[in-house]
């Protein structure tokens, strides 16, 4: 579904990915781990042409999407959302006009419709209908991740990318959060790529795992071979949950 | 240096150019556009109207002190009125309005891209340069106009009240030059200038918000350098406008 082929991204003088190559398989949870600066939110951000790449080749279902304009990147995000580090809720704006945001450029439908549609994503992440005409200001910040997903669902992506979602938040709603990815993955059958630090959480509902250091991938594999990994990074990673 | 400044302008005149072009084909919501023009007319309602008033007054009491020997004070109402209209107002309004809209705008914006918003609008499915650019731009273009206005009407009261009180005049002597003196010239003179300076206002601190790098610092760096680049920019455009409508002025007369 996705195809990383010996890809480069600089900024100025620094090269922040080193010719990286993997594939993520429709249906699959993928979580990249490493440490903070390795390029892995620059990896996400290549996906969807946030960012470009220096060198290399980046298909989304059989498109190369790292030579596509903005305006023919236009499918490529409606097919793969992103749920950034930051909520990243529009503030003048209420918690239904949020998650409303991406259905009303995507899809010319009716306020029932849009209605429907936005109560039905705030119940999948396991919000009510109480908060949609609050402003993002007036939820918690673990809630304002939710609606982030929320808004991400609502476009109806094939492949949801996240960018840190448990970042800042305390050990319950990381838990919360990290289940609610494995439940959307099942129920809506969306593959995921996560980028994170929390080790526990990919050993416990990744698929596969890539380990970035430096901008290249030191470790690939299912949780059960990372566990037996003998890299010093991977196992320092690992001796937080041992 | 020289080379960062040809850099930023050049940035910033790319920059313009892509919010007109994104509005060329694509609808730009009303709602958006009026909801911004009301916001910053009302942000800059009193601070507009009090320097207004000001303005007036200190116009007044200059030209008390360069008239009142000619014994022409029968001219102070429309001589302050027309100097406030072509030169002073336009500057108060601009000035006004970098300190108050430029750094608030550029803030926004510049929060917007550190927190990831604008990446997420584009994500939607969205172009942000016409969702929140082209509102603020042009909020910023039109309400200029309707501030100059309140500025302008605060003026005459200012210039009013300073001239009943100091240099002796009643309201009659003050208002009844008015007409003669502020003609058609001055008036689309000083639209002209109000034009001009919004525009560079809002071209400087859209870019400068929307360009933001690097979290809260850079965030106050984005203020601090529209604070500098707008006040800048608008002497400079001051000057431009005021040689250039000089050169049509004698053209028009034949000089």
């Amino acid at each position: 579904m996705i195809q990383f082929k010996n890809v480069y991204k600089s900024f100025g003088d620094k090269e922040v990915l080193k010719g990286i190559s993997f594939e993520v398989k429709k249906g699959e949870i993928l979580f990249i781990l490493g440490t903070s600066g390795t390029g892995k939110s620059v990896l996400l951000k290549n996906i969807v042409g946030l960012l470009k790449p220096s060198r290399g080749e980046i298909w989304v279902d059989q498109q190369e999407v790292s030579r596509l304009t903005e305006r023919e990147l236009f499918p490529i995000r409606k097919k793969c959302g992103m749920v950034f580090q930051h909520p990243a809720l529009f503030d003048s704006l209420t918690i239904f006009e949020n998650v409303a945001f991406g259905i009303r450029r995507h899809f010319q439908w009716g306020l029932e419709e849009i209605r429907k549609k936005v109560q039905e994503c705030l119940k999948a992440v396991h919000l009510g209908e109480d908060i949609e005409l609050k402003k993002p200001a007036q939820l918690s910040y673990g809630m304002q991740k939710r609606v982030s997903l929320a808004r991400t669902l609502a476009v109806g992506p094939e492949v949801l990318l996240y960018d840190e979602p448990t970042t800042g938040l305390d050990p319950v709603t990381t838990n919360a959060i990290n289940l609610l990815i494995k439940e959307l993955s099942e129920e809506f059958h969306v593959t995921s790529v996560v980028v994170s630090h929390d080790i526990q959480c990919a050993l416990d509902i990744a698929h596969r795992i890539i380990f970035l250091d430096q901008g290249q991938i030191i470790e690939e594999g299912s949780p059960e071979s990372i566990m037996k990994s003998s890299h010093p990074l991977v196992r320092s990673f690992l001796e937080e949950v041992v | 240096m020289v080379l960062r400044l040809v850099e930023d302008i050049g940035g910033c005149v790319q920059f313009v150019g892509q919010v007109f072009s994104s509005v060329r084909h694509q609808k730009v919501s009303l709602h958006s556009l009026v909801d911004q023009i009301w916001n910053v007319t009302v942000q800059s309602m009193s601070t507009t109207s009090i320097a207004g008033f000001f303005v007036g007054a200190i116009m007044t009491v200059q030209f008390t002190m360069q008239i009142q020997e000619f014994g022409a004070l029968a001219y102070l109402g429309g001589l302050a009125t027309s100097g406030t209209i072509r030169e002073v107002g336009p500057l108060l309004i601009a000035f006004m309005l970098s300190g108050k809209i430029g750094a608030y705008t550029s803030a926004e914006l510049g929060t917007m891209r550190v927190t990831e918003q604008i990446d997420a609008i584009r994500c939607l499915g969205a172009d942000p340069i016409k969702e929140i650019i082209f509102p603020r731009f042009a909020g910023i273009v039109i309400s200029s106009f309707f501030l100059l206005g309140l500025g302008l009407v605060m003026s005459v009261w200012g210039g009013l009240f300073m001239g009943m009180f100091f240099s002796g005049i009643n309201m009659d002597e003050y208002l009844r030059y008015i007409p003669r003196i502020v003609n058609w010239g001055s008036i689309s003179g000083g639209l002209f200038k109000c034009f001009v300076f919004s525009v560079v206002l809002a071209s400087i601190c859209t870019y400068k918000g929307y360009t933001t790098r690097g979290g809260a610092k850079g965030v106050g760096r984005s203020v601090v350098q529209t604070a500098v680049a707008s006040m800048v920019g608008i002497v400079v455009a001051d000057w431009l406008t005021s040689f250039l409508m000089d050169v049509a002025t004698q053209i028009y007369l034949g000089v």
